[in-house]
């Protein structure tokens, strides 16, 4: 601020000097003249100096600002729970992180910047123009309203175009994301020609919105200098006629035509500033929609001395709405013992498995791990020992060994790498990995190479794998996996027991055959337990599940019979 | 997730630069590709002549302005003429207007050309990748195709949005300035150029590590969003597994770099623009003191005071323009690379002799595999009648969906011939060639639309066909009750209709189609008992009176073919029809057993 002041009074300063030269040399004393020239050159230099190190210090302070609080975004971001998430989309979360946080930043570096620089730069240049001439002031300055008037609507309507045609690129991207994910069709139907036509389309508008943007851009720089132009014909005429009438000394003429072009400038930036200022806080205002939001889930403080894998459930009732998904919920898991949850799409398994590691807001006193609630345990004890392993598994874009080794703290050691080669054997998944362009460094995720469903879930175990948890919880780990390879995942299971308690959720009684122990959820409650063989001939739910699943064995007891390794195309192709 | 911190030079952290290509830049003049670039501009050749001449005329028109400024205040003001000091005024008013009206041309015509051109350029990448022979797709991740069409060209289009076609005519301005202030002044245009060196020097300094932290903050800022939207996405695997400090240190690494390459490019910027602007205090100030020596008049001074103010103007903008250069020869040499590619996709080939036409499919000693030395079919010999329906079965990686693949050929053949009424595959033209066939895939891909664009496949629907395709396959009411009946929307890749609904549409698609192969590949995934009812009515329908090859996964589907192919590890094992297979004790009929073994077990 005090650098943006020393800045503009530099500039008046030298427009004082340039007058008085000016004077000199029309009157002829050309050795004062020097001199003055001499002070401007000085206080050009250090009005550079003032402008350089003003620039640096708000715009870096915006910058750091911005940094700031994208930092305590993500933070807050991670802290927050999943009433949270449901309740605002990625798309919405992501707008705000980047657009509305754009918008703060131009209010924090370039608002601050032209606020000060404009209220400053508005009293050097006036005072100079002022005390020159009265009229040419006013007469000089008639059009600037119309500018700041011009500044602002282009403003706004840039906002607006520059958004319009982002999202004319984002659709259009979407057809051709959609045109080639699903080339295998096209080409088997030849709709070649119709995909062209609805690219074509989305093409077209595209291009239409960048020409109307170009034409916006296009034209503001022409408009807004023409405007200011008049303010420069108007001291050439107005002024010129003023000094032919004696009302204006000549030699205040350059020094007046300089602080013109000061004021014009921050005054032109003031209609920006407007539309700065209503965004930045709109924005802001956005940004707090996230701040505010409080986490849901906060960790304990009570650190159990060693942790066995004892899970308990004692009578847990659980409703995201006015409707429980789980009612009077009671359970135990022994360290060691295996349990199958079994139950109906939408009878609230998944719901349960995600509670047991604080996922949701588990309520107090209805988890208990080694008989301490799960809700006094610190967080990262917590999700160290029970590790939930989600349904629909979620990849980073990152090579498929980093996506298994997401908990190892060194992943290129020979012994991460033992490790990561391990658990994808034991998850099945190796000898596809192996077949990947790049093995495992090959990028998957969003952006890398497609994995099926079956393949990403078998990455995701093995990640699950590897972090090696006392209690592991598996939803539904084998929906997307052939008969063969379930047995092959469930033998490695076994083998990976080493004392950890495990929970499957699956609807597969093939699955839940193996396990110790089967408990059948059924809206919401639970309905059995009890060893499979006793449950299938009990002639209860688990024996209609056992039941209807005769047709899919029959297929799967074809498939079981002596496959190969799946191809990579033919893994994708089942997706 | 690399944690780049800890293992600065991780081989996940090279393989990953190495896969975010997108930030690299090229050179900023590679003529080679600006020559490849030149067909697409062609077209509209005439607007960038037009944007070159409007630039001459702009600059003809800003180099007289300060004439007439000196001309007002010498012989009109400072003479007291008032007539000299309005036709001054007239003439100066006259010229910025058309300095300001043909600049806009200037700069909107030559975006008008890049734009259009841009527009070709993605339509010919877009017709381009339907050539590409689906292995291409295979090893090809989807994101990076889709940002050859979109950014890439994006940025490309920068070279004509930034001005960088400008130079011409910003070089011909600076000339200009140079030769009218000599003309006017030679000494004091020497003096007043004396400024110019040490601020050149400056800028020249500075403007290299400005461009290298532009392009920093261009690759810095799209990881970023990135990661972050990443984070969002996969919230509770980070929260599941504790990670959220790892992934926190991992996004500050990007979020220090963007913030410490965006404070070093305003470091520059700052410095440049206030050197330009300290450039003219200077100037004025040397010429001020020149003038104490050697006198010149006030409106000479005035006028060179526009000079030297215009002068600058083109040099602020160089080091922002030159990034943009790069990154839009970076971007035209990934496009021209895909362009490069040289497979196609069912390339006409030499055809094999005609076999049996009464054959409506035939497979003759066929191998193939996808990957050299991984065969995925081995000398497979079969045929199919006109109206058979044929059932293929075996494992998952048998080799079924490839049988499929060949007949369309989606890919090539190693070795032997796959025929189509007697006729070799090859011989057909690629689109001639699938009008023949409707499939029916497992995992059925719908298409942004409505209903009826995706039965029929196609913009503009022949309602009428629509309807009796759904009305035949029994599924009219199930989707006439829906909002919008046949013009319902169908979100992007079909996620407002379930896997029953979207197998109903595949039958109704294929309907429609009308064509006399059906290859079609059983889902795998369980339905209900009343879908799975108007599945059974759908398929029969559409299979009526037609050649079928089946993909089968369900038993009724197989007891109902007239004859079954069984595959077992690339090669075809057994053919015949379930009766005969079950009494021939062979593989099917061991596959056979072992379903009514489970099933006696579990009763």
């Amino acid at each position: 601020m005090v650098l943006l002041a020393v800045y503009n009074y530099c500039q008046y300063w030298i427009d004082l000097l340039l007058a008085d030269a000016m004077s000199g040399l029309l009157h002829g004393q050309l050795s004062t003249s020097r001199l003055l020239g001499l002070g401007m050159a000085v206080a050009g230099t250090l009005a550079f100096v003032t402008r350089v190190l003003s620039r640096l210090t708000i715009f870096n302070a915006g910058r750091y600002a911005e940094y700031e609080l994208r930092t305590a975004l993500l933070h807050h971001l991670h802290r927050l729970g999943p009433s949270f998430y449901r309740r605002m989309s990625t798309g919405d979360i992501m707008s705000r992180v980047t657009n509305d946080l754009q918008q703060v930043r131009g209010l924090l570096g370039f608002g601050v910047l032209n606020l000060f620089n404009t209220s400053f730069g508005l009293v050097s240049a006036l005072a100079v123009m002022l005390k020159f001439s009265v009229p040419l002031t006013l007469a000089s300055l008639a059009p600037l309203p119309l500018l700041l008037l011009v500044m602002r609507y282009y403003s706004k309507r840039l906002y607006l175009r520059q958004r319009e045609n982002q999202d004319c690129l984002g659709a259009l991207g979407g057809v051709v994301q959609s045109s080639i994910a699903g080339v295998r069709v096209v080409r088997a139907f030849a709709l070649e020609e119709s995909e062209l036509h609805s690219f074509e389309r989305s093409n077209q508008s595209y291009l239409d919105k960048g020409l109307v943007l170009a034409k916006l851009r296009g034209s503001m720089w022409p408009v807004m200098q023409a405007i200011t132009m008049i303010g420069v014909l108007v001291v050439f005429w107005y002024g010129g006629r003023l000094i032919v009438q004696g009302q204006f000394k000549a030699e205040q003429f350059l020094s007046f035509y300089r602080a013109l072009f000061r004021l014009t400038w921050p005054l032109a930036a003031l209609g920006f500033l407007v539309s700065v200022v209503q965004r930045g806080r709109a924005g802001y205002a956005r940004l707090r929609d996230i701040f505010d939001a409080q986490p849901d889930v906060v960790g304990g403080v009570q650190l159990p001395e060693v942790i066995r894998g004892h899970l308990e459930v004692r009578h847990l009732t659980f409703a995201y709405g006015a409707e429980p998904v789980l009612r009077d919920v009671s359970l135990e898991v022994q360290p060691g013992e295996r349990v199958a949850i079994v139950g109906r799409t939408g009878a609230g398994k998944s719901t349960l498995g995600a509670l047991l590691s604080r996922l949701h807001t588990t309520p107090p006193g209805s988890v208990f791990l080694d008989g301490v609630d799960v809700c006094e345990l610190p967080l990262a004890t917590l999700r160290a020992s029970v590790l939930y392993n989600q349904q629909l598994p979620f990849l980073f874009s990152t090579t498929v060994g980093r996506n298994i080794a997401y908990s190892l703290e060194h992943p290129e050691t020979d012994a991460g790498e033992r490790a990561i080669a391990h658990a994808a054997r034991e998850a099945q998944i190796k000898d596809e990995i192996d077949a990947l362009p790049e093995g495992f460094d090959t990028v998957v995720g969003e952006r890398g190479v497609q994995l099926s469903g079956g393949q990403k879930q078998r990455v995701a175990l093995a990640r699950a794998l590897l972090a090696q948890p006392k209690v592991l919880v598996l939803d539904d780990p084998l929906s997307a996996v052939d008969a063969r390879t379930e047995t092959a995942l469930l033998d490695a299971l076994d083998r990976e027991r080493d004392g950890r308690s495990l929970l499957l959720i699956t609807h597969r009684v093939s699955a839940a055959a193996r396990c110790d122990r089967v408990i059948v959820l059924d809206h919401g409650r639970v309905v059995e337990t009890g060893r499979h063989e006793q449950l299938a001939r009990a002639g209860g739910t688990y024996s209609r599940f056992v039941e209807e699943q005769r047709r899919e064995r029959e297929l799967a007891k074809l498939d079981e019979f002596t496959a190969p390794p799946a191809p990579l195309r033919e893994a994708v192709e089942a997706e | 997730m690399s944690r780049a911190k800890a293992l600065p030079a991780s081989r996940t952290a090279r393989v990953l630069e190495a896969f975010h290509e997108e930030s690299a830049l090229g050179k900023a003049y590679d003529w080679q590709l600006l020559r490849r670039l030149w067909p697409y501009v062609r077209p509209y050749r005439s607007m960038i002549y037009l944007s070159l001449g409007m630039g001459v005329l702009t600059a003809a028109s800003s180099l007289l302005q300060p004439l007439f400024m000196r001309y007002l205040l010498d012989e009109g003001a400072l003479a007291g003429n008032l007539s000299r000091l309005g036709t001054g005024a007239f003439y100066l008013a006259i010229l910025i207007l058309i300095e300001r009206v043909l600049s806009f041309f200037q700069v909107y015509s030559v975006q008008l050309a890049g734009a259009k051109a841009m527009a070709d350029l993605r339509r010919t990448l877009f017709q381009f990748l339907h050539e590409l022979p689906l292995g291409f797709f295979d090893r090809t991740p989807v994101g990076r195709l889709v940002s050859r069409i979109t950014n890439d060209t994006d940025a490309i289009l920068e070279l004509f949005a930034s001005g960088a076609l400008n130079a011409f005519s910003d070089l011909l301005r600076l000339l200009g300035i140079v030769i009218f202030m000599l003309a006017l002044d030679w000494r004091l245009a020497l003096i007043a150029f004396l400024a110019g060196p040490p601020v050149t020097l400056m800028v020249q300094a500075v403007r290299p590590r400005a461009r290298a932290a532009f392009r920093e903050i261009r690759g810095k800022t799209s990881r970023m969003n990135a990661n972050m939207a990443e984070q969002v996405n996969g919230m509770t695997t980070v929260q599941a597994f504790g990670q959220q400090r790892a992934a926190a240190a991992e996004f500050d690494d990007i979020n220090t770099g963007y913030r410490d390459a965006i404070v070093r490019s305003i470091k520059y910027e700052a410095v440049q623009d206030a050197a330009i602007d300290m450039v003219a205090s200077l100037c004025l100030a040397f010429m001020v003191i020149a003038i104490g020596y050697h006198s010149a008049s006030y409106g000479t001074l005035v006028a060179f005071n526009a000079y030297v103010l215009r002068f600058f103007e083109p040099i602020a903008a160089l080091a922002q323009r030159y990034t943009l250069l790069q990154s839009a020869m970076a971007g035209a040499e990934r496009v021209f690379g895909l362009l490069d590619t040289e497979e196609r996709d069912a390339l006409a080939e030499v055809p094999a002799p005609d076999g049996d036409p009464a054959l409506c499919v035939s497979f003759e000693n066929v191998s193939f595999g996808y990957k050299p030395n991984v065969p995925v079919l081995s000398d497979v010999s079969f045929g199919v009648r006109r109206g058979e329906k044929v059932a293929i079965v075996g494992a998952t990686g048998a080799g079924k969906t490839t049988v499929a693949s060949l007949l369309l050929r989606l890919y090539p053949v190693n070795t032997g011939v796959v025929r189509i009424f007697g006729k070799d595959v090859r011989g057909f033209e690629r689109r001639e060639l699938r009008r023949h066939f409707a499939m029916v895939p497992q995992d059925v891909q719908l298409f942004p639309g409505t209903i009826a664009t995706n039965i029929a496949a196609s913009e503009t629907p022949d309602l009428v066909r629509v309807d009796a395709a759904l009305r035949r396959i029994g599924a009219e009411d199930l989707f006439r009750s829906r909002p919008g009946g046949l013009q319902a929307v169908v979100d992007e890749r079909g996620e407002n209709f379930s896997a029953g609904e979207r197998q109903l549409i595949a039958f109704a698609r294929a309907l429609y189609r009308d064509a006399q192969i059906i290859v079609l590949d059983e889902a795998t995934a369980s339905i209900d008992s009343n879908t799975e009812a108007r599945m059974q009515h759908a398929m029969e329908e559409l299979l009526e009176g037609r050649t079928a090859l089946i993909i089968a996964h369900r038993l009724s589907t197989i007891q109902a073919a007239d004859r079954i192919l069984s595959f077992h590890q690339g090669r075809l094992v057994e053919s015949g029809s379930h009766a005969e297979l079950l009494a021939k004790g062979g593989l099917y009929a061991k596959l056979h057993g072992l379903h009514f073994g489970a099933a006696a077990e579990s009763a």
